[in-house]
């Protein structure tokens, strides 16, 4: 059996050597880097049932849904943040912004987990918030300041060694007086060129003048994108100031995503943004433009030394557009194929919050975008949240899952069942 | 407990006199309508609701009050916390701090204390409960929480006369372990009546 593992793993790295040279790994990598055992033997294991499961169940009483729909609890999963589903549908992967990678694991296939447990336990992370699977079974975990690469992760993960290495290597993916603790939950995605996309948000409200440059040059408030052994990294989108969402286009390969705007400008402005876009290089207007079209106070009446994409939709004030995805299901009706559902966490300074629900957003045969609400209902009568979804993710049978880092869990939404 | 915070509120407040007139229990209940704008990060009783934001119930009021204030002046800088406290009057500072500050937080450890830092635990308590009026509360913070303060201390992003020493000479791997102690305690805290 372990024979079987490693030379699963053996055989992808023979095309990427280079990613076992990296140095100053810390030691349980260097190890698992090396196929060695770190005597870590224990798993935290998440209990599932219970009084706490039957609170999140009660809640999700007051969730209201196109008819047809129904959302139902799928796991028990603390601090639950972006998800990356295995290709074979074994494991969903789940990140948090604490230290925790958990793996969730529906044995029976009743649609339910059964196993919520930590994935790689003998390694410390740091805001391990971004999973992402390629099709060939390659975990990518994308941390603060580092993303990890975990071959063949769907077999190994039912052990606490798993074969690990550096895609980027701690401290390489932004200088270290760049880290921040908000505004660093990773996202990655692997887009239709083999490319791996990681979003990475700006610390500040407002950029400053005197991080343009850096920003500009690393891609700090941007999205960048490197070839899948760590190689040719390069700045693929500017002009974000915190992109928490993005997805691909099933048909035109176009990257779309989310980004939070900016705070302080009062209850309604600026909106929030889903971003479309066409070509490599565009700007989105942080730190000149606050969100749509309202200008920053702090570069008010200042020329904009860039050419801005606009959002394709603007979206509610404050409502923090986050994790997104592309629906390519068939469970649901014709209506949702390639839409868009995307998860709004909520507002933390308005007056009257707004958000803490699921989106969907159609696109025309134009290319124009319509967003409305999907599942909502986690804000209650007092104003407090239920609930704070963050992540859309799509299982095989078609139905979507949602992550919730108030809550801590995982919901599944399907149709028809 | 209350006596000890109720003599640095004092000491702190002889320069607004208008505050100090005022019963503190007068102050929480108005701190805790302006609490409202805190709890979606911190929660209504100060046990946070997001991993980037602090405990604070049961936090010295002091030390509540500086923090708002150097927030508001600039002196400390958060994407978040400065758009906040921008927004905040002396007065409102000693009321939200007079209500987070009323709770009592308690603290449980989950590991062999012969395990805690040297280093912290004079100012901060083994525990994480501090033992002296002007440190914060650790314990129970998200170990993340505590590593970034503590690189920005030594990165010198935040200051503060003894902490900015403490940092300077600090190795990551010595700021991890530091956080991972304060973070693995158990807290809870009981909001007052």
């Amino acid at each position: 059996m372990k024979k079987l593992f490693l030379s699963v793993a053996v055989g992808a790295l023979m095309t990427s050597s280079a990613l076992a040279q990296s140095a100053n790994v810390p030691s349980n990598l260097e190890k698992l880097s090396g196929f060695k055992t770190t005597g870590v033997t224990e798993f935290t294991f998440i209990e599932q049932g219970g009084d706490y499961a039957e609170g999140i169940k009660k809640n999700l009483e007051r969730i209201t849904l196109p008819e047809g729909f129904k959302i139902e609890l799928y796991a028990v999963v603390p601090d639950a943040r972006h998800m990356a589903v295995g290709p074979q549908g074994i494991v969903t992967i789940v990140g948090t912004r604490k230290d925790k990678v958990w793996a969730v694991t529906d044995r029976n296939k009743d649609r339910v987990a059964d196993e919520v447990k930590d994935f790689a336990p003998s390694l410390t992370f740091s805001i391990p918030n971004g999973p992402c699977f390629s099709k060939d079974g390659f975990l990518y975990i994308a941390e603060q300041n580092r993303v990890l690469l975990f071959p063949a992760a769907e077999f190994f993960y039912e052990s606490p060694d798993v074969a690990a290495f550096n895609l980027v290597a701690q401290g390489d993916l932004i200088p270290a007086d760049q880290e921040s603790f908000n505004h660093t939950a990773r996202v990655c995605k692997l887009g239709p060129d083999g490319k791996i996309y990681i979003s990475l948000g700006q610390p500040f409200n407002v950029a400053p003048p005197e991080n343009i440059e850096i920003n500009t040059k690393l891609g700090i408030g941007g999205i960048i994108r490197m070839n899948t052994d760590g190689t040719g990294r390069e700045v693929y989108t500017n002009g974000i100031r915190n992109s928490v969402g993005h997805d691909f286009h099933p048909t035109t390969g176009e990257l779309w995503f989310t980004d939070n705007q900016v705070d302080g400008m009062g209850d309604d402005i600026p909106p929030g943004e889903l971003n479309r876009q066409t070509a490599m290089g565009q700007h989105f207007g942080h730190p000149w433009f606050g969100g749509g079209d309202v200008r920053t106070n702090e570069y008010a009446g200042q020329d904009v030394p860039v050419e801005v994409v606009m959002p394709a939709v603007a979206t509610a004030a404050h409502a923090a557009d986050l994790g997104m995805t592309f629906y390519t299901g068939n469970q649901f009706p014709a209506k949702y194929k390639n839409a868009i559902f995307s998860a709004q966490h909520g507002s933390w300074n308005r007056t009257t919050p707004v958000g803490a629900r699921v989106m969907v957003t159609t696109i025309d045969d134009e290319g124009n975008a319509t967003m409305e609400p999907f599942a909502e209902g986690w804000i209650d009568e007092n104003g407090e949240y239920l609930g704070r979804p963050v992540d859309i993710a799509q299982l095989r049978d078609g139905s979507i899952l949602v992550s919730d880092d108030l809550a801590g869990a995982i919901y599944r939404i399907s149709y028809g069942e | 407990m209350r006596a000890v915070f109720i003599l640095g509120l004092g000491g702190l407040l002889l320069a607004g006199t208008a505050q100090a007139q005022q019963p503190v229990e007068a102050m929480a209940a108005a701190g805790k309508k302006i609490a409202g704008q805190c709890r979606t990060c911190h929660g209504i009783d100060g046990y946070a609701k997001i991993p980037i934001a602090p405990h604070i119930g049961g936090e010295p009021a002091s030390y509540i009050i500086r923090q708002l204030t150097a927030f508001r002046d600039g002196t400390r800088t958060h994407e978040m916390m400065s758009v906040v406290a921008k927004m905040l009057t002396d007065q409102q500072i000693a009321d939200v701090a007079a209500w987070y500050s009323s709770h009592s937080a308690t603290a449980t450890l989950t590991a062999d204390a012969s395990g805690a830092p040297e280093l912290c635990a004079a100012c901060h308590g083994v525990d994480g409960i501090a033992a002296v009026e002007d440190a914060p509360n650790l314990a129970g913070e998200t170990n993340i929480y505590i590593d970034t303060q503590l690189k920005a201390f030594r990165l010198g992003k935040r200051k503060h006369e003894v902490m900015s020493a403490i940092a300077a000479d600090l190795t990551d791997e010595q700021i991890r372990a530091f956080a991972d102690w304060y973070g693995s305690v158990k807290l809870e805290i009981k909001m007052a009546d």
